[in-house]
């Protein structure tokens, strides 16, 4: 473990400044997201207070009022925040104090007692631009909105939820990190979050699929893109195009050994989704649309999802809501596919092949949000030898501390790696030389949790152990 | 029997109630007047047995990390909320059912478990003060909230406890104050119990419906 070396002056991060240069550069490029209206940039000329004000009565629902007004602040969501345990002298680090941020403003501009007293609840309401730039830094820099916290709140306050409430009305303000906007505009853009043009995404699945047929020697191996009918359409992590091919290919290896019938779309491919970091349900909605309309113009039979924690509880579960899309078709993780595989026998695997000792970390946006948690062991049991658990794990695991939109925010890294600690400690306890998740942002995350701790491990998804267990067929 | 007391222990509660009961009541249609999001996608679970599992979180301590690792907590949380049950139940009783306090060793429980209300009261709110998480959370409501409570267990205990020759002081203080207590209630962080339901049947829909609780073996062999 690192020494104390890494204290971050939170004063510094809560107070830093709103950086508008990418913003401008879009507005003067003339992007069509802007002028669409579709992705909000700053304006200093506004009345944002005002703006915000509106927006918070038009944005809020049944579920937020409930858990803006339920916190009865008994302080325990701070023994389960990781960034309240890292630093726990610290009081801005306890999860009620985040959304109190948020719940001062609401209680001053739409609750009761807010509006009648506002000293007594401590309702306020945001007084300049300089007061929503500090909750900028809040909300985005000091919480990954894993729900930790929620699930050990007596009250079933959803902290995380007011967190991405907040992002959400300052996305419409244009009051976000760069990197939030940044993110945010090539997906408008491009459909996808890396900006990855349409050229660029056949180009790899072709040299993927060269590949893979030069180290399999099998010519029928394939990346078929835009295939009609068939059993299901997959649906990928932009990263897997632009830096981790790898997983890609190992999905073709397992699809073929499965014979399974498959493609990808040519236009709506990607299950990640901006939208849920920042707030943004339009955006959210816009992108989840693309690949529930690319699989009904392909009449696949369902929709499976590669290996990403937020773009399966992107694309499986908030997306149809955020789109107004009623579900047609089963969607599903790619983990529950192989699940399958191997219990149908169509595909065989040995875990001998897998000797290391191998812990799982369960991604929040899937074993919080989402729904698996004892699928990834399943299958994680029959391809390596030496399966452990992390403590604790399941809904209580920790976050990888790169949640939530952290790993594009380079202004908030250095709290997120002190804060990182917990995790860190979590992992070495384990004493897995293997870290397996299944999300391609926990890998991120996780990746720069061991190197700053100079951990003995090496990161890997399910697909990775799947792969190298895999027996081929005689 | 003083007029003053018997006003206050059976019109000006009644008032007190009244005023409380409407004030919910437009709380809840105010509520329900935010827009609720309607649910797309294909059940993974049971919403209902989420539901179930989330509103008897309660009584399930074991299910909470926060509960699981401090059990003292729990029973502090229990205890004290015994305590505002028996001080709510003994502004009915004394003006409408006194005969309850005779015998049964209803007064000695009672009166037991207000105290220990009031013990565990008093270090909630060193707490608060102490801890400096909480204090930075912590609203004048909060204090009040806690104080308001505190003295409403000790004012129940006294009723109990004194002698009958301290005549009506103590029933008048405890009278007094739980009809300021429904009053002020709907607009502190007292009426959280109103919310509660809420709070919890969002949460356990939605890990019910994704199947995070009760998931459907189905699901995973043919998909949905
Ligand atoms: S969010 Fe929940 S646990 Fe945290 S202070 Fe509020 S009620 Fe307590
Ligand atoms: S959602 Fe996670 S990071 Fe945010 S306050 Fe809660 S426990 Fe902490």
């Amino acid at each position: 473990m690192r020494p104390e070396e890494d204290r971050v002056d939170i004063d510094r991060i809560l107070s830093l400044p709103l950086e508008t240069g990418s913003q401008e550069k879009a507005a003067g490029q003339s992007l069509p997201s802007v002028g669409r209206g579709d992705l909000m940039t700053y304006d200093a000329a506004q009345n944002n207070p005002g703006r915000f004000a509106d927006l918070v009565r038009r944005k809020l629902n049944r579920s937020l009022v409930a858990s803006l007004e339920a916190c009865v602040h008994c302080g325990l969501c701070a023994d389960s925040c990781h960034y309240a345990l890292a630093r726990p002298d610290d009081p801005r680090m306890v999860p009620a104090y985040k959304a109190d941020q948020v719940r001062r403003m609401y209680k001053r501009i739409v609750g009761w007692t807010g509006r009648l007293v506002p000293g007594l609840v401590h309702a306020k309401r945001p007084a300049s631009d300089e007061d929503l730039n500090r909750l900028k830094n809040v909300v985005f820099g000091t919480c990954s909105a894993c729900r930790r916290c929620t699930m050990n709140c007596p009250m079933g306050v959803e902290n995380a939820a007011i967190v991405r409430f907040a992002r959400g009305i300052l996305a419409d303000l244009g009051i976000v990190p760069e990197g939030v906007f940044n993110v945010s505009r090539d997906q408008w853009e491009s459909g996808n979050q890396m900006g990855v043009s349409e050229q660029d995404y056949l180009e790899t699945i072709d040299w993927v699929k060269e590949e893979l047929q030069a180290e399999t020697g099998d010519p029928s191996i394939d990346l078929p893109v835009d295939v009609e009918g068939c059993d299901f359409m997959y649906t990928i992590n932009p990263r897997e195009v632009k830096f981790d091919p790898r997983s890609l290919a190992n999905a073709a290896k397992i699809f073929k050994l499965a014979g399974e019938s498959w493609t990808l779309p040519r236009w709506g491919w990607d299950q990640t989704n901006f939208g849920l970091f920042s707030g943004d349900d339009r955006l959210g909605g816009f992108v989840a649309r693309n690949a529930y309309e690319a699989a009904e113009r392909l009449k696949a039979k369902r929709i499976v999802i590669s290996e990403c924690g937020h773009g399966y509880r992107s694309t499986r579960w908030e997306g149809y809501n955020w789109a107004g899309y009623d579900q047609k078709l089963p969607t599903e993780s790619v983990v529950v596919t192989i699940q399958r595989y191997i219990r149908e026998g169509r595909i065989t695997v040995d875990p001998s092949r897998n000797p290391d000792p191998v812990t799982f970390h369960d991604s929040c946006n899937i074993a919080r949000s989402g729904d698996l948690i004892a699928q990834p062991r399943w299958v994680l049991r029959r391809v390596c030898s030496d399966f452990r658990e992390m403590h604790p794990n399941g809904r209580e695991n920790y976050c990888c501390t790169g949640g939530s939109g952290l790993l594009s925010m380079a202004e908030y890294r250095p709290l997120r790696l002190e804060v990182a600690r917990i995790k860190a400690e979590q992992l070495k306890a384990t004493g897995a030389k293997v870290l397996c998740t299944m999300c391609h942002n926990c890998i991120d995350g996780l990746n720069d949790v061991v190197k700053h701790y100079r951990l003995d491990m090496k990161v890997v998804q399910v697909m990775d152990l799947v792969a190298g267990a895999l027996v081929a067929p005689e | 029997m003083s007029p003053l007391l018997r006003v206050l222990q059976d019109e000006v509660q009644i008032v007190a109630l009244s005023f409380l009961g409407i004030v919910y009541v437009l709380k809840l249609l105010w509520i329900f007047r935010f827009p609720h999001r309607t649910e797309r996608t294909f059940a993974a679970g049971s919403a209902r047995a989420g539901v179930q599992s989330s509103l008897m979180n309660v009584l399930m301590p074991w299910q909470m990390e926060s509960t699981r690792s401090d059990p003292v907590f729990y029973v502090q949380f229990a205890l004290f909320h015994a305590g505002v049950l028996a001080a709510i139940a003994l502004s009915f009783i004394v003006p409408y059912a006194p005969g309850l306090l005779v015998g049964h060793g209803v007064r000695p429980v009672m009166l037991a478990t207000l105290i220990a209300a009031l013990m565990i009261g008093l270090g909630r709110l060193a707490r608060r003060i102490r801890r400096p998480g909480l204090r930075l959370i912590s609203t004048p409501d909060d204090y009040l909230s806690l104080v308001l409570t505190i003295v409403f267990f000790a004012t129940a205990a006294l009723l109990l406890a004194a002698p009958a020759d301290w005549g009506e002081g103590p029933a008048i203080a405890f009278f007094a104050l739980t009809a300021l207590f429904l009053v002020y209630v709907p607009f502190s962080k007292v009426c959280h119990y109103l919310y509660y339901p809420f709070t919890r049947i969002f949460l356990g829909h939605t890990l019910g419906h994704r199947g995070v609780v009760a998931r459907r073996a189905r699901v995973d062999a043919e998909g949905i």
